[in-house]
């Protein structure tokens, strides 16, 4: 019976590599978004300005307090209210965007936030400018700090793109919800789904732990 | 060259500069000292605006420092600055360090500016170690380093914030070299210091500070010798038997 059902499997495998091809899809971009908008937040969020800081930190409190599931929710029923009408896809965006975005923000404030005062004096002193302080002094060094955390923060987004299947978007794990209902091997199914999964987050658990051992030195 | 004008700063409640008025003209040797909490490492950050302040003027060259329409990066390109722990960029080498400054902020040429941060370099005796990374060097090394760092804008004004209490004894008298030639070069310093050798050696004035106050000033000889004030006169002898 097994056998069967493993035949059948195989039959749709092409099936599931879309799932997977919706889900690197979704995952990559999401990365990208999330590490450009959480570095920007997180330089407004080690700043000296109160008002920046208070605002992010008001966002990252929300986004840190509620589920996902309720963010995409919001996102893609509760917008559209307010004239915010986006596709299912755009939505699933949108939504790994704020969420990934306020964690990311996290890690790279605390990763300036270690680099001591003195480099910012010395810095200020020499006539760089803000932004050329950020660039030139802090961020290198503050790299240390953030780059584990931060690709450990990659694989908890492209796990974190499981979610957005509740809004119908046919990625891995919407697509082992629906082979299930034709192929009734639980266990099997999500076997494979789990297993699609893992090829894509493995590397980046691995490139997290070098990161880590490296950055230690 | 450099003019304070009552100036008044608080940290909270804190009275750190309390009423100062002060002329640096240009190539004067000014050594502060005072004991800690004094406000004296405050009024030289201040110069250079990494200190705000709440009431007064400061004016540096005619322009005035805490201005708003200051342009700070020209201000704080003439103005060199050495800290008590360093503060080298630990991720560039040491000829990185030095030429950080002239690339970014005076867009010089990354081969001239390499020419001249060379030519610092050797003038605080480190061109040996130009491809170093800071945390391979000594304390004295990376204060030298950090000197060359302030020379290689040509400032005209360098600012030393107790340049050797961070260093092991056996290390000062390397830096305090690179300063007395400094001085020869008519160099404007203020220099935050309890070095009496340096104060004596070099300084045109001495300022002594206490809680926030320009408290006494003098050659020297009149004030390491004949202090006015009690307060400078237990200073000075507790230093000394230090």
């Amino acid at each position: 019976m097994i056998s069967f059902y493993f035949g059948r499997l195989m039959e749709i495998f092409p099936f599931f590599l879309k799932g997977l091809w919706m889900t690197s899809k979704i995952g990559f971009i999401s990365l990208v978004t999330c590490t450009l908008i959480g570095f920007i937040l997180g330089i407004f969020r080690s700043s000296d300005s109160t008002i920046l800081k208070r605002m992010v930190g008001v966002y990252v409190a929300f986004v840190r307090g509620t589920p996902f599931v309720v963010q995409i929710f919001i996102v893609f029923f509760i917008l559209p209210e307010w004239g915010v009408q986006l596709e299912a896809f755009s939505a699933a965006l949108l939504a790994m965007a704020i969420m990934g975005s306020a964690f990311i923000c996290e890690i790279v404030a605390g990763g300036i936030n270690s680099i001591p005062k003195g480099q910012w004096e010395a810095a200020t002193s020499a006539g760089l400018n803000r932004i050329q302080q950020l660039r030139l002094v802090i961020i290198p060094q503050a790299m240390k700090v953030i780059l584990p955390p931060l690709v450990g923060q990659y694989v908890l987004l492209i796990k974190d793109t499981s979610v957005v299947s509740v809004i119908g978007i046919m990625e891995l794990t919407r697509v082992g919800w629906v082979t299930v209902v034709r192929i009734p091997e639980g266990l099997m199914v999500f076997t494979l789904v789990g297993f699609l999964y893992f090829i894509i987050s493995y590397p980046l658990i691995l490139l997290s732990n070098y990161l880590e051992k490296k950055m230690a030195v | 060259m450099i003019e304070f004008k009552n100036v008044n700063k608080w940290f909270d409640k804190l009275h750190v500069l309390n009423d100062i008025n002060l002329k640096i003209p240009k190539g004067e040797v000014l050594v502060i000292c005072g004991p800690s909490g004094s406000g004296k490492s405050t009024l030289i950050r201040c110069i250079n605006r990494l200190e705000k302040i709440q009431q007064g003027q400061i004016i540096v060259n005619d322009t005035p420092v805490h201005d708003k329409s200051t342009n700070l990066t020209k201000l704080r390109a003439e103005i060199g600055f050495v800290f008590q722990q360093f503060h080298l960029y630990p991720h560039m080498t040491v000829l990185q360090n030095v030429m950080l400054a002239p690339v970014n902020v005076k867009k010089i040429a990354k081969t001239k500016a390499e020419k001249i941060a060379l030519e610092k370099l050797e003038q605080v005796g480190l061109t040996e170690k130009s491809g170093a990374y800071p945390a391979q060097l000594s304390g004295g090394q990376q204060q030298r380093v950090a000197i060359a760092r302030g020379l290689v804008m040509s400032p005209e004004i360098m600012l030393f914030d107790e340049p050797t209490s961070a260093l092991d004894p056996e290390m000062i008298g390397e830096v305090l070299d690179v300063m007395v030639n400094l001085v020869s070069e008519g160099m404007t310093m203020c220099v935050v210091t309890h070095e009496m050798g340096f104060a004596k050696k070099v300084a045109d004035r001495v300022l002594f500070m206490d809680e926030g106050k320009i408290v006494e000033t003098g050659t020297p000889g009149e004030f390491f010798d004949n202090p006015q004030t009690d307060r400078a006169s237990e200073f000075i002898s507790k230093i000394l038997t230090h």
